[in-house]
């Protein structure tokens, strides 16, 4: 970190972009916390409430349903497309044949747009006519093949299991880049002093890959937490809201029951969640740069 | 290692062959893509989608591209994200440079705002962000999308590259500054070269999220002539009638482009282009 | 910190006052409507040119339409009817834009309060067009339907659908019905005639699945399939009196009678599976190819279920009729949704606006919609001699009615239905806490309508 002589320099850097940020985000970031506190159907002004739509809040199960849902994303999203990112990434960093067809296989999902995933996936997931029911039961597994989408207990699972191909991929693209960093000649040592491959992976790899490691969990968080095309094109929180996330619910109080107010305190919640983490991320970043 | 031995030990073989089978299974979902694209209604549904196709064809493509006006939307587009694209990278690299390379008041509080920006589901920003726009004599400009998405994509970019410039070593800016580089030269000359492979990477990310986006233009734009293309697709899905074919045709369509500049930058990223520099 | 925060707060009071600078100058707008009539206006006069020697170029006015009918049939008849419309009134331009049914309902509220919104937009009648012309966001359009006679030429039922408080303020222009729709090829295999009681209807339902049919097909991933079923049920069994008291929040959801349309009649009907298997993982359209493929037997749907009929199969296979009547003592209700049009209040062109209504709703218009596209027109001068037996039928339907309703999502408000819809779906995955879940949706209803 410098410390500028002309302490006006890092100010000049930011301002034109903070400025941008200030009106088209922050602006309406503060003007939604202050909605949350008010009744509103969007069309005509808003009345303040004080807090009732955060009492109303506590006593909604569907609120609690999402709130599950979106736990059930951030345990699923920070670890499993996080271990199959960094296999992959592990293996793939070797020269093995056609390692770029692999990287570039892997990442394509990302190329799709979310909703682009939802609706092939919510084909694949077709009870009828979908993929994965078609071949259970062409190999005879007839008993296997479910309404995935419609099964209350099923249908979270399945939307999940849709982000995290989409996701490995990119987990996967953000650990080939921390590896370029990684020195070749700290892992040949750790070899000579006796470790072998999982041995120098974890002692050595692994360490060095923590920063990467954070900001993909920080980005898992945050898409986590923000999920909303996939369930809204597959499931539409549906049925009866047994798929629903915070996003959503939000999305529907505010569009389709016309409670701005109600869907701006979900916001906050959402927000509140997130802030948890973003502090605990900026302590920790905190306490690595003061080695600065 | 060279790939005429790699095929020596029976394991590695093995191993490599069962990459292959994940991988197929990875792209498994593209495969149902491209075969429902080219498969008729009538044939999926009453045929199931495993069976031999009776018929082929290029017809859900050629109905996409008219029916949701494809060649009508398209330039808009290109229209709204190239200059979003460019604007948000060129502003987030600077406010990055200012957070990771300069300790200053308010360093912490400023990430802070970037971060916790894009941590509010940004659907409940719609009608504040409708009634700015408005106000601002920006409804239904493409300025006013344009300036929207830049603005909006600003935090997660400058989560990212200021992460990123923070890994580049101080010797190489402080040998610069030696020099006498002024800070804007140091930014543009030698911070942003050792960007490049972080700043391809989010070009990509950045351009599917504003190319393949949908509600803000529906939002921001009443116009049917200044809208992009995810609106015209839209429309493919009708109040009642849902014709999966010619929807995959055209999601596949609308594709395109995001594949082409993946292409195109992935050498910078994939390939892990290293500047020789940082070693 | 504090110093920060104050600069920060300073900073955004800067920012209100640049965009309270800002927001006056809205007229930007306007000006590049105007570029743009003028392009076209060149292009128009080099033609006439061509025609007639002498012609004084007009300057065209704008009028802007926004509508959802992005279906590809309403599509075309929708742009075709610009085009007539255009051929008509030759000063006027529409700038026409098409948005997708589902976005629309959403993007109508941020065109509603934008300063410059469309002139004339789609609307449903009823309970949802009601909402916006309470928040006085309609423009009052009774001199429209002075002009054009409408008093005389529509329906009373329309007009009334149409008036709040004796004005006008919106126009419908289509419906259509729903009905019970049937497989008459499999009806007659199986020597079945058309139920009209509920008894009849139980065994119809049997005999298709005693001969291996699913009796019923339904689609339900979307939700509102299911709510028909709650329409006719709660009509045929309390009334449509009592069915459209619930809809309006004066009858409790918890009412006993409520809870015997689940029990006695629902229920039975999903236990004996009659119907299909899975019906939430399915859209309607898809629940289609069940009787497509001859697998089910019938299905609750509204008109536009010919759209995704085969046309080389439809006139043989498909028939309908009335859902069968449970109590004949309860006058008959019927669900009839029914669009049609309304004008912003802020429109920037309203005497354009109301030449578009007005020609949106002539005889010429509505005969085009019935031609092109078989749904029934509001406006009685329209010639119904060249109808479809169909058509004819469909007529008769809602004319043997007593009653006629919109539709569960249209009758109740939004959030009435979204939670309503909600509770079916998992009625239907567990009817027995079909009691717990009335519970909840009087609650609900207690907290839209109380609050008021």
């Amino acid at each position: 970190m410098t410390k500028s002589k002309n302490k006006l320099i890092p100010y000049l850097f930011l301002i034109i972009p903070l400025v941008l940020y200030l009106i088209w985000v922050i602006g309406p970031m503060l003007y939604t916390f202050y909605l949350s506190l008010t009744k509103w159907d969007g069309l005509s002004d808003p009345v303040y409430i004080g807090l009732r739509n955060y009492e109303k809040l506590f006593r909604d199960p569907v609120f609690f349903t999402s709130l599950k849902n979106n736990l059930k994303w951030i345990a699923s999203f920070i670890t499993i497309p996080v271990v199959l990112g960094l296999g992959l990434a592990m293996v793939l960093n070797r020269s093995i044949p056609g390692a770029k067809f692999f990287k570039a296989s892997f990442y394509s999902p990302l190329v799709l747009s979310l909703v682009v995933c939802g609706l092939i996936w919510s084909w694949m997931y077709h009870p009828a006519n979908g993929l994965i029911n078609s071949v259970l039961r062409d190999i005879g597994l007839d008993t296997w093949t479910q309404g995935w989408l419609s099964d209350e207990k099923l249908v979270m699972w399945a939307i999940i299991v849709v982000a995290i191909w989409r996701q490995a991929g990119y987990v996967m693209v953000l650990y080939l880049a921390g590896l370029q960093g990684v020195n070749p000649q700290l892992v040949d040592a750790a070899k000579v002093d006796g470790c072998n491959g999982f041995g120098s992976f974890r002692h050595v790899i692994l360490p060095l890959l923590t920063p990467v490691t954070v900001i993909v969990v920080v980005i898992s968080i945050i898409d986590s937490l923000r999920a909303f095309d996939l369930v809204s094109v597959m499931t539409r929180g549906g049925p009866y809201n047994s798929s629903s996330v915070l996003a959503n619910f939000m999305y529907i109080e505010a569009f389709n029951n016309y409670k701005m107010g109600y869907s701006a305190a979900i916001s906050v919640i959402l927000f509140l969640i997130s802030a948890v983490f973003i502090f605990f991320y900026l302590w920790n970043i905190m306490q690595d740069e003061m080695e600065y | 290692m060279t790939n005429r031995n790699f095929f020596n030990s029976p394991w590695r073989t093995l191993g490599f062959f069962l990459l292959i089978l994940i991988t197929l299974l990875w792209l498994l979902p593209f495969f149902t893509a491209l075969l429902t694209s080219v498969r008729t209604n009538d044939d999926i549904l009453q045929q199931g989608f495993i069976a031999v196709p009776h018929e082929l064809t290029l017809s859900n493509f050629s109905t996409a591209w008219e029916r949701g006006g494809l060649s009508r939307y398209l330039p808009n587009s290109f229209i709204i994200t190239v200059p979003a694209l460019l604007g948000t990278l060129l502003l987030s690299s600077l406010s990055s440079y200012a957070l990771a390379r300069f300790q200053f008041k308010g360093n912490r509080f400023f990430f802070f705002l970037y971060v916790g920006g894009t941590m509010l589901p940004f659907q409940v920003l719609m009608l504040p962000v409708f009634r700015l726009t408005d106000a601002l004599g920006l409804y239904d400009t493409h300025l006013g999308i344009i300036l929207f998405h830049t603005a909006f994509q600003l935090g997660f970019c400058t989560f990212l590259l200021r992460n990123y410039m923070r890994t580049v070593p101080s010797e190489i800016l402080e040998s610069a500054r030696m020099d006498g580089c002024s800070e804007f030269r140091i930014w543009w000359q030698i911070m942003m070269p050792l960007t490049l492979p972080a700043l391809a990477a989010l070009a990509t990310l950045e351009f599917t999220w504003i190319f393949n986006d949908y509600l803000w233009s529906i939002v921001l734009l009443r116009t049917d002539a200044l809208k992009p293309v995810t609106a015209g697709l839209a429309t493919l899905q009708g109040q009642w009638i849902m014709d999966w074919t010619v929807i995959v045709a055209g999601a596949l369509l609308a594709t395109v482009p995001t594949v082409l500049l993946f292409i195109f930058l992935q050498r910078y990223f994939i390939e892990g282009l290293t500047l020789g520099s940082t070693k | 910190m504090q110093k920060t925060l104050f600069g920060l707060v300073a900073l955004l009071a800067l920012l209100s006052m640049v965009l309270g600078a800002c927001a006056t100058p809205t007229p930007q707008i306007i000006e590049k409507t105007v570029e743009v009539e003028k392009i076209v206006e060149v292009e128009k006069t080099v033609e006439v040119e061509k025609t007639v020697e002498v012609e004084v170029p007009v300057e065209k006015e704008v009028v802007i339409y926004n509508s959802y009918n992005s279906d590809p049939e309403p599509r075309k008849a929708d742009e075709e009817l610009v085009k007539m419309f255009e051929e008509s009134y030759p000063n006027v331009s529409v700038q026409h834009s098409i948005v997708a049914h589902e976005d629309f309902k959403q993007a109508i509220r941020a065109y509603l309060t934008a300063s410059t919104p469309p002139d004339v937009m789609t609307w449903f009648a009823g309970n949802r067009a009601r909402f916006f012309i309470d928040k006085g966001l309609i423009m009052d359009i009774s001199d429209v339907w002075a002009d054009e006679g409408w008093n005389e030429s529509y329906p009373k039922g329309f007009q009334a659908m149409s008036s709040v408080d004796g004005k006008q303020y919106f126009l419908p222009t289509n419906w259509y019905w729903w009905a019970v729709y049937y497989r008459k090829d499999i009806f007659a295999e199986l020597n079945l005639s058309e139920p009209e009681t509920w008894e009849e209807f139980l065994v119809v339902c049997e005999t298709l699945k005693e001969n291996g049919y699913a009796p019923l097909t339904i689609g339900t991933k979307y939700r509102w399939t299911a709510a028909a079923w709650f329409d006719y049920l709660n009509m045929r069994v309390n009334g449509p009196e009592f069915h459209i008291n619930l809809m309006l929040g004066k009858e409790k959801y918890d009412d006993p009678r409520v809870l015997k349309v689940f029990t006695d009649y629902w229920q039975p009907l999903i236990e004996n599976d009659y119907f299909i298997d899975d019906p939430a993982a399915y859209s309607w359209q898809e629940a289609v190819q069940f009787m497509i493929n001859g697998e089910a037997g019938m299905y609750l749907m509204g008109d536009f279920i010919r759209d995704s009929y085969p046309d080389e199969n439809e006139d043989e296979e498909l028939g309908f009729f009335r859902f069968p009547i449970i109590d004949p003592s309860v006058p008959i209700g019927e669900d009839a949704p029914t669009d049609g049009f309304f004008i912003s209040v802020n429109s920037q062109h309203p005497d354009r606006a109301k030449e578009l209504l007005a020609y949106l709703g002539s005889v010429e218009a509505q005969q085009y919609m019935v031609d092109k596209l078989g749904r029934l027109p509001t406006n009685m001068d329209v010639d119904t001699s060249s109808f479809t037996p169909i058509q004819q039928q469909g007529m008769e339907l809602i004319q043997g009615a007593d009653f006629v309703a919109q539709f569960y999502d249209r009758d109740s408000t939004p959030e009435m239905a979204d939670e309503g819809m909600n509770g079916f779906m998992e009625f239907w995955a567990k009817p027995n806490s079909i009691g717990a879940i009335l519970e909840r949706l009087e609650m609900t209803r207690q907290e839209i309508y109380e609050a008021e």
